[in-house]
């Protein structure tokens, strides 16, 4: 190999990294390895590999239909989980149901223009509240000043539209990363700056991005979210979180 | 991956993010990144979970379970690798499977007249890898202690935390961390200078 071993008690981490059960501390130390030095990764895949070779069984390929039927179902999970908001689409079919089978009691006492009236009520009534994007505005910070961005998320399906304008172009090995900071004590495992990784991005020549993605569950909640920030970090490691935000904002407009 | 680690085992490079990026993602809500980790990983969990279960469909039921559970998984990627948390999920997955088919059968065993004597059926199953071992693997585990062997074996087929095992061996947790990390790097070095 070209590269040189690392140190009985740098391998002696990536052992329990390997393991699966280092303290909180030793995670620290090994995050920070893993970042400064290429080769930590090369080290964690051959003693994984040891293990499995030792004490795993062979590996052996599912049948192929397995990963679309996986999928498939994690796809349809996604877009009606049991916990989740109805769709817009979906409520107006649950009140048609809904509406067919009060009207098989009251529609001859009701009239057909007063059930019509109700209808088009209970219709204005939902709408707004399904189907209302959530806007946040970040606003460069001094670190870059001329900076924008906006990011628009629909709480029903999470479906999210980030633009960025006038980003600084990025060093090689290094990505944007979008942050949501939550609010202290909501029940999310946050890193130490209370901070979610929600997606990483790069910028064109002009320092424009538009990306489409997908947020976590907990954006339905307007209370969770209290910032949306985006710093630089490396490539191989946003989630280390070292960068200081380019653009932040604090409440949703 | 080297030259020198065995081929069978190294998860194939379809793309430069981490498992614990993908994990992110997924947990996100990205289907995308469950066919990453899939792609990644699906030979590992399945190969186990055939070995222990010998039945496909069975095995086939176990994968979806894990892989559409992943997600809402207790796993904390800064404390160890994905695979190691697959690895052992699977196997103590699959047997409580085969101990609950198991359990089932015993109680119809006993329900048949004549038949009050308790089946055997607490066959080790956490130790049937042991014998397809290669002859190059058997020969680097005999460098290890049978101290180091031991607390390997309860971490990665027994699926036990270290202070689990050191509370049923009766020994101080830092001794239990050090003969699993000590025996792990040992097997590493033989292995891939052999």
């Amino acid at each position: 190999m070209a590269r040189s071993m690392p140190s009985e008690e740098i391998q002696l981490l990536i052992a329990g990294y390997v393991l699966g059960e280092l303290e909180p501390q030793e995670a620290e130390e090994f995050e920070r390895l893993l970042q400064a030095d290429p080769a930590i990764a090369t080290e964690v895949a051959e003693m994984q590999a040891a293990l499995e070779s030792t004490y795993g069984a062979e590996p052996v390929q599912p049948p192929v239909h397995l990963r679309a039927q996986i999928l498939d179902t994690h796809a349809a999970s996604q877009t009606q989980p049991a916990n989740q908001v109805i769709p817009l689409r979906d409520r107006k079919l649950n009140w048609n149901r809904l509406l067919g089978a009060v009207a098989a009691v009251f529609l001859v006492g009701l009239g057909i223009n007063n059930y019509q009236l109700w209808r088009r009520l209970q219709t204005v009534e939902t709408q707004p509240q399904a189907a209302t994007p959530l806007r946040y505005t970040l606003n460069g910070t001094k670190l870059a000043q001329t900076a924008s961005a906006s990011l628009t998320v629909n709480p029903t399906n999470l479906e999210a539209e980030l633009a960025a304008q006038n980003l600084p172009p990025l060093p090689a090995g290094k990505v944007y990363a979008l942050w949501t900071v939550v609010q202290k004590n909501a029940p999310l495992t946050v890193d130490s700056k209370g901070a979610v990784l929600t997606q990483t991005f790069t910028v064109d020549a002009a320092g424009q991005a538009n990306r489409k993605f997908t947020v976590p569950p907990f954006y339905r909640d307007q209370d969770v979210v209290s910032k949306v920030a985006i710093t630089v970090e490396d490539a191989s490691a946003p989630q280390a979180h070292v960068g200081s935000p380019l653009l932040i904002t604090n409440a949703q407009s | 991956m080297s030259a020198e680690q065995p081929s069978n085992f190294a998860p194939p490079p379809t793309s430069s993010a981490t498992d614990a990026e993908l994990l992110l993602a997924l947990r996100a809500g990205q289907t995308a990144a469950l066919g990453e980790l899939y792609d990644r990983h699906a030979s590992l969990v399945y190969g186990l979970a055939l070995k222990v279960l010998n039945r496909p469909q069975e095995a086939e039921d176990l994968m979806q379970d894990i892989f559409l559970n992943l997600a809402q998984s207790t796993y904390d990627p800064k404390r160890g690798s994905l695979r190691t948390y697959l690895a052992i999920l699977t196997r103590s997955r699959a047997i409580d499977r085969v101990r609950s088919h198991n359990s089932a059968s015993r109680a119809i065993e006993r329900s048949k007249p004549g038949m009050n004597q308790e089946v055997n059926t607490n066959s080790p199953l956490e130790y049937a890898f042991q014998n397809e071992q290669s002859q190059e693997v058997q020969a680097a585990l005999a460098q290890l202690s049978e101290e180091q062997q031991q607390v390997l074996r309860m971490t990665y087929y027994d699926g036990l935390s270290q202070s689990e095992i050191a509370r049923q061996l009766a020994l101080p947790l830092g001794t239990v961390k050090a003969r699993a990390r000590r025996g792990l790097v040992k097997l590493r070095q033989t292995l891939t200078n052999s």
